[in-house]
Order: C-alpha cells, then sequence, then structure tokens
C-alpha cells in the first residue's frame, strides 16, 4: 500500500513537472533568432527571380504549413467562411496546410502575436491585425514589408492599384507597402427611409440639415432623431472632423485635435443633443443598442459600423438608406475607414511567408473579395470585385451594398499614428469630456493635443 | 477512498521524512515559477526603460527610479489610484455584509430553500464576462431593466450609467456587488453549518434574544470565516476587471479605470513595459500589505 502511494506520488508529480517545463519549453525556442535572420533574406532572393518564384510556388519542393491568426469577434460566421477559402485553396496548393488559430477581437490577435514573440516563441506566417495599428507593429519589429512579393508578381502594380485607395491609406509607411486590405469596413449613417419620406425629408446634405432632420424625427420618451455611439468614440468622430475639411490625423507623427475645425465638429455633436434635443446627451454607451434600436424604430438615424448592416437589413421591415454622414457644407459628404489588413509576421521561414503571402492573393481575388463581402457585409477591398456576377446579383438584391463602395471617394484615414494606444487613449479621455460637459470643446481639444504631442515628441 | 482510508494512519508511521517535501514539491514548483519568479521579473523590469512600439526604446534601458517617479507625479495615476481605493472601499464591505445577510436567510430548513440558494449563487456560475453583457442592457438608458426598476421606486436622476462620469465606477461596482455577494455565501453557509448547536441551546435556555445570538456567537465564532472572506473578497476587488471591459473600458474620460485595468492600458495598449512593471509592483505591495494587516489584526484578536 504505502509503496504504491508513493508511487502514485511521483509519477503525478513528474507529470505536473512535465507539464511545467513543457510550458516552458515552448517560451524559449532556440531558433527563433536565426529564423529572423533569415527571413529578411528571402525576400531579396524572391526579387532577384520572379520567374523562378512563379515556378517554386506551383511545384514547392517541400509541404509547408502555415499558420493564420484571426479574430472572430464580428457579426458574422467568418469561421465557417473562411474555413471554406483555406479548403478550396489547399485543393490548388496541395503542398501547403493553411491552419487558422481564430481569437476573440483583433486586441487579443495582437496581444497573443505579442506575447508569443516577445516570449521567444514563433509567430504565427499571417495574421489579420487592424489596419490602423501599422505603426506599433512596424516599430516592435513584428511584420515584414510586402513590396517584394508585389514586385515578383507579374502584374504587382495592377494588383495593388486594383484596392481602394481609401483602403490602402494605413498599409503605406516609409515609401513601402506592410499590409493587404481585406476585412474592412467604414462609418455610415443608417436612415430610415421610409420615416423620412413620411416627414418629407430628404436625406441630409449638410450639418445643417442633418440636424433638422434628426430634431424633426425625435419623439421626446420615444423616438431618437439620432444616435451616435461614443463609448469608444474615436472612430466614429472621424467623419465630422473630416466633414469639417480637417482630419485628426496628418502623418504618422502629427495629429491634429486643437484647431479650430476639429472643435467645431465636437461643439456640432454636442448640439446634437443640447440644441436640437435629438440624441441622447453625453457620452452615449449604445455601440451594441443602437443597431437594434434603429431596426426597432427607437431611434431615426444611427451612426454605425457598415458591418452592422447584414445585421440591420434582416431585423428591420421598412426601407433602410446608407450614406456617407453629411459634412458641414452642403453637398459635401465623409466617411473614415475602419478594420482589418493581413500581414505578413518576422521570426517565420522564408517558405512560410512565401505560402502565407499566396494565400493572401488566393483570398484577395475579386471573386473571392466578392464572396466575402457578400457573406460577411464587410466592403470588398478591390474594385474588381464589383464587376463580378456574383457580386452584381448582389447589389441588385442589396442595393445598399453598392452605395457602401461609392462612400469609399469621401473616405479619409482613420487614426493611425506612432504610439497608437496612448495616443487614442488621450483623445478618448478629452473627447469624452468635452461630450459630457467636464471641459468646454476648445479646452478640451487645447489638452489633448498638448499631451498627444508629448506622446508623439520621442519620434520627431 | 478506500486506499487513503486504509493506509493513512500506517503510512503516516512509517513515511521516510522526505515525503512532505516531495508532496508540496508540486504546488511550490508552479508557485515558484509563476508567482514568484514573474514577480522578482517585474521588480527587475520596474527599472528600466522599455517600450514595445517604438524603436530606439525596444532594447530596455535601466533608469533607475524614473518609471516610479513618473508614476507618482502623473494626475493620471492619482484618479486611477483614487478610483481603486472607491471601487474596493466600496465593494468588499457591502458584499460581505451581503454574503452574511443572504447566508443566515437561506441558512433555514424551508421547503424551497434549495431554490433560494440557487438564486444568490447563481450570478457566481455565470462567467463576469456575460455577466457584464446581461448588466450591459440593465444599464441601458429609458428601457433598460435597472432604470425601469428604478424609475418604479421612484428614481428620477440620471440613467446613462456607463456613459455618466459620476455613475460609471458607480455602476460597475454594483455588478462586481451582485457577482460576489453569492459567491462570499458560500462560504459563510458552510461557517454557519458547521456551527455547533449545543452553544445556541445553551444561549437560548438562558434567554438570549435572536440578536444577542447573533451578535455574540455566531458572528465571532465566524470570525475566521470572515477573515478569509475579506481576505479573497479584497484580492478580488483587485483582480477582476473583466466587466470593466465589457461596460465602461475605464471610461468615460477614465473615470471608471481601476488599477488592474490601468495596468493593462498601459502594458498592452501603450506597450509601455517598464512602466507597466512598476504599477504591477505598486500593485502587489498594495495587496501584500492589505493581506497582511488583515492577518496580523485578526491574529491578535483572537489572542
Amino acid at each position: 500500500m504505502n509503496r504504491k502511494r508513493v508511487l502514485f506520488v511521483v509519477v503525478s508529480l513528474l507529470l505536473v513537472m512535465s507539464m511545467a517545463l513543457a510550458g516552458c519549453g515552448s517560451k524559449a525556442t532556440p531558433t527563433a533568432a536565426p529564423q529572423q535572420e533569415e527571413a529578411t533574406q528571402a525576400p531579396a532572393e524572391a526579387t532577384q527571380a520572379p520567374e523562378a518564384t512563379e515556378a517554386a510556388t506551383e511545384a514547392p519542393a517541400e509541404p509547408v504549413t502555415i499558420e493564420v491568426y484571426y479574430p472572430v469577434a464580428v457579426d458574422a460566421p467568418i469561421a465557417k467562411i473562411l474555413q471554406g477559402y483555406i479548403d478550396a485553396f489547399e485543393k490548388e496548393n496541395p503542398n501547403i496546410k493553411v491552419k487558422p488559430v481564430f481569437s476573440g477581437g483583433y486586441g487579443d490577435v495582437k496581444t497573443t502575436i505579442q506575447t508569443t514573440i516577445e516570449g521567444g516563441g514563433k509567430p504565427p506566417a499571417l495574421a489579420v491585425m487592424l489596419a490602423a495599428d501599422l505603426y506599433d507593429l512596424i516599430n516592435a519589429d513584428y511584420i515584414v514589408p510586402l513590396d517584394d512579393f508585389i514586385n515578383a508578381m507579374p502584374d504587382g502594380d495592377a494588383y495593388i492599384n486594383d484596392f481602394f485607395p481609401a483602403f490602402m491609406a494605413n498599409s503605406k509607411y516609409d515609401g513601402k507597402i506592410w499590409s493587404i486590405p481585406f476585412q474592412r469596413s467604414v462609418v455610415t449613417l443608417y436612415y430610415n427611409a421610409d420615416l423620412f419620406e413620411q416627414e418629407g425629408l430628404q436625406p441630409p446634405d449638410s450639418w445643417q440639415s442633418l440636424a433638422e432632420a434628426a430634431q424633426k424625427l425625435t419623439i421626446p420618451g420615444q423616438r431618437w432623431g439620432i444616435e451616435w455611439p461614443s463609448g469608444w468614440p474615436y472612430w466614429l468622430f472621424q467623419p465630422l472632423a473630416i466633414g469639417n475639411g480637417q482630419n485628426i490625423v496628418a502623418s504618422p507623427t502629427e495629429v491634429v485635435f486643437d484647431n479650430p475645425k476639429v472643435i467645431e465638429a465636437v461643439q456640432y455633436y454636442i448640439d446634437l443633443s443640447h440644441k436640437y434635443h435629438a440624441m441622447p446627451e453625453g457620452v452615449q454607451k449604445n455601440w451594441g443598442n443602437a443597431p437594434a434600436d434603429f431596426a426597432k424604430g427607437a431611434a431615426a438615424m444611427i451612426v454605425h459600423s457598415s458591418g452592422s448592416l447584414n445585421g440591420i437589413l434582416k431585423q428591420a421591415d421598412f426601407k433602410v438608406g446608407v450614406m456617407a454622414v453629411p459634412g458641414k457644407e452642403p453637398g459635401t459628404y465623409a466617411t473614415v475607414t475602419g478594420g482589418g489588413n493581413f500581414y505578413i509576421l518576422k521570426g517565420v521561414s522564408p517558405e512560410e511567408q512565401a505560402a502565407a503571402w499566396k494565400f493572401i492573393e488566393f483570398v484577395t481575388q475579386p471573386e473571392y473579395a466578392a464572396d466575402f463581402s457578400i457573406n460577411t457585409g464587410y466592403v470588398a477591398t478591390r474594385k474588381s470585385a464589383y464587376d463580378t456576377e456574383a457580386m452584381k446579383k448582389h447589389i441588385e438584391e442589396v442595393p445598399q451594398a453598392g452605395e457602401l463602395r461609392d462612400m469609399l471617394q469621401y473616405a479619409g484615414m482613420e487614426l493611425s499614428c506612432m504610439n497608437l494606444g496612448k495616443v487614442r487613449n488621450i483623445f478618448h479621455k478629452y473627447l469624452q469630456a468635452a461630450y459630457n460637459g467636464e471641459m468646454t470643446p476648445a479646452e478640451a481639444m487645447k489638452q489633448a493635443q498638448k499631451e498627444a504631442d508629448e506622446a508623439l515628441s520621442i519620434f520627431k | 477512498m478506500s486506499i487513503a482510508s486504509k493506509s493513512i494512519s500506517p503510512a503516516s508511521r512509517k513515511a521516510p521524512p522526505w515525503l512532505p517535501y516531495l508532496l508540496i514539491s508540486p504546488t511550490l514548483v508552479i508557485v515558484l515559477v509563476f508567482t514568484a519568479w514573474p514577480t522578482v521579473q517585474a521588480i527587475y523590469t520596474s527599472f528600466f526603460r522599455q517600450y514595445l512600439n517604438i524603436a530606439k526604446f525596444r532594447t530596455p534601458t535601466f533608469v533607475g527610479l524614473e518609471n516610479y517617479k513618473t508614476l507618482l507625479t502623473s494626475p493620471d495615476f492619482h484618479e486611477v489610484l483614487r478610483n481603486t481605493a472607491i471601487y474596493v472601499i466600496g465593494t468588499v464591505p457591502t458584499s460581505i455584509v451581503l454574503a452574511f445577510l443572504f447566508a443566515l436567510l437561506v441558512n433555514r430548513a424551508v421547503k424551497g430553500i434549495g431554490l433560494a440558494r440557487l438564486a444568490f449563487f447563481y450570478p457566481t456560475i455565470l462567467p463576469m464576462v456575460s455577466a457584464a453583457t446581461i448588466w450591459m442592457f440593465f444599464f441601458t438608458p429609458d428601457y433598460g431593466l435597472f432604470n425601469t426598476a428604478l424609475q418604479a421606486l421612484g428614481y428620477h436622476g440620471p440613467q446613462n450609467w456607463l456613459g455618466n462620469p459620476h455613475l460609471a465606477l458607480l455602476a460597475v461596482m454594483i455588478v462586481a456587488v451582485w457577482k460576489n455577494a453569492g459567491y462570499l455565501m458560500i462560504f459563510y453557509l458552510a461557517g454557519l453549518q458547521n456551527l455547533p448547536t449545543d452553544v445556541f441551546e445553551a444561549a437560548a435556555i438562558d434567554g438570549a434574544s435572536w440578536w444577542t445570538q447573533l451578535w455574540k456567537i455566531t458572528f465571532p465564532l465566524l470570525r475566521r470565516t470572515t477573515l478569509f472572506v475579506s481576505t479573497i473578497a479584497i484580492i478580488d476587488a483587485f483582480q477582476v476587471v473583466d466587466h470593466i471591459f465589457v461596460l465602461t473600458q475605464g471610461g468615460p474620460s477614465q473615470s471608471s479605470t481601476v488599477l488592474l485595468y490601468y495596468l493593462w492600458q498601459v502594458r498592452f495598449e501603450d506597450q509601455n513595459v517598464g512602466l507597466a512593471s512598476a504599477i504591477t509592483v505598486v500593485l502587489i505591495v498594495i495587496m501584500l500589505s492589505i493581506t497582511v494587516t488583515n492577518f496580523v489584526l485578526s491574529e491578535r484578536e483572537g489572542a
């Protein structure tokens, strides 16, 4: 008996220890450093012999397995859709195995990759992360530029130029291209077209007409003229600033908060509640509720992501209008892009990076870009996707999808700069202080500018 | 079961001297690897400047107490400390008192008491993120359940619980109390059921009122439970911020940012490793001193 117990204890101890050791082992992969060196050499080879790469990709000598990290916290069955693409890709490329790793939101993907790399582990070859995270990822030395892959394509320039310029805005730095747009959205003004018709209103084309329409459509206690979420405010605020002719970001090291036009935009948002009484007061924590409020008629208009279109269309029993946010001057409009891009990571072998690029090329083909847009509600990232039969048919059924594309001409660049997390938190803090009336818009933006300049000063 | 009951007494007599060490070694290894070592590492890195998102500061540079200086002079950090103090002082005693009352309430042999116990305990089973998501809808202005209920009770104040800088912290505290009270109740309930009945019988014969029994017998006898419960409640209050991620993201304007949430922001949004380590050290020091004080005080009372 006694001996048996001791044996049991020893065995379980060994088990526990081996588990602990396994945990440590995966942290300290000794090959990480040399791999990084190889990685930087690889694209150089690719540029030397584009034909050779072509041949090589057709018949790769060794089977390659790549991992793709992908955020799934969106309003669509992304995991299922993506698995379908992976199956098709593997069929066409029998030597490449793609292993998707789905995790929560964009932040989770970035954090997982960060902890893997900083812990000395091997990152995935490919990941979808926020387009706006570009500079943080470059500074952290996590990603590789894609120019060598693009140049190795027979028609690389045509490929890149086929993406909507608004979506490429967050991909370029230092004369290089670092990411390929995939899962992208735009800020959208949804309006209840039936209500507009009933009240004899035209879709708004200026700040003034937007405010008046919102005012007219408000029924106190029953219906808001407009809901405009501001719990995580920079993104939905940007169309106001852009619509007044001044985006809040000017360069990777320069943000524009303390500017009369930006301050005027903040004031306009506040006026919608205080002057027109057409919008809930203060910071609106209604990102999750707004689409439902809109669909059930508790809000005549909402400002939200284009990604909510499919959900809203499913629930609403009225005609749903979509448009860019009107600008200050009549006839001007503005919006801003958002969402995630493909990044290829450092610290994996050149073969894996090449395979990752092949996968990017595959799923950004016009047919796939169109299919992805149709099934998820994201805006297709390539112009030619809108020439496909599937997309033409879809737009016939859901004309709003075509209107989302047309909004891209008014799109400005999403807030993206060095030290983004810090700068964004500063902006949020003071923008919300202004929304809640704790500071005047001018005071708030002045303070935000001061602190953001400080956070950016190290980059100048 | 059967093996244990048969072998316990002979084994303890014949056990080799190294057996106890062997038995605690798995725990010891885990504590060393996952608690002690990261603590040492946090203290070490807190003396360095390292930003993961700033190329020239990626490699750690020794800066002495610079990070601590930054913290002490940062108005943001002062606000965060103030929020944390309000959060802990506001949630811990409330949860404990409620837990005790719940336990008294359900510690009776009444038909259907199981259902009542379940009702108090059920918030504990829910993952914090799901619970917070439900509360997010409760807090909705105009038609949310929480506001509707308050209005029925005659409340006509502001309803924007999560967007109002004066209410957001209170809102996340309400969720924390709701979530914790049922959990802590279990410990009190277990304590109550283990109390010796003869003491109460004697007190009843002596004519002690229900209140006197509660105050003079039940409460002192549950002192160890209270010590345990208050310790884990305090630690929980510092450590559980999942609901803040869902409900307020620390906002509006930082008004519901507590220490651990701030730590996450500095580490994963600002990517400032050195400063995050310094905050970790501050967090550890605060929690250690509270726990030690708690134990010392209760030991003294017990003596």
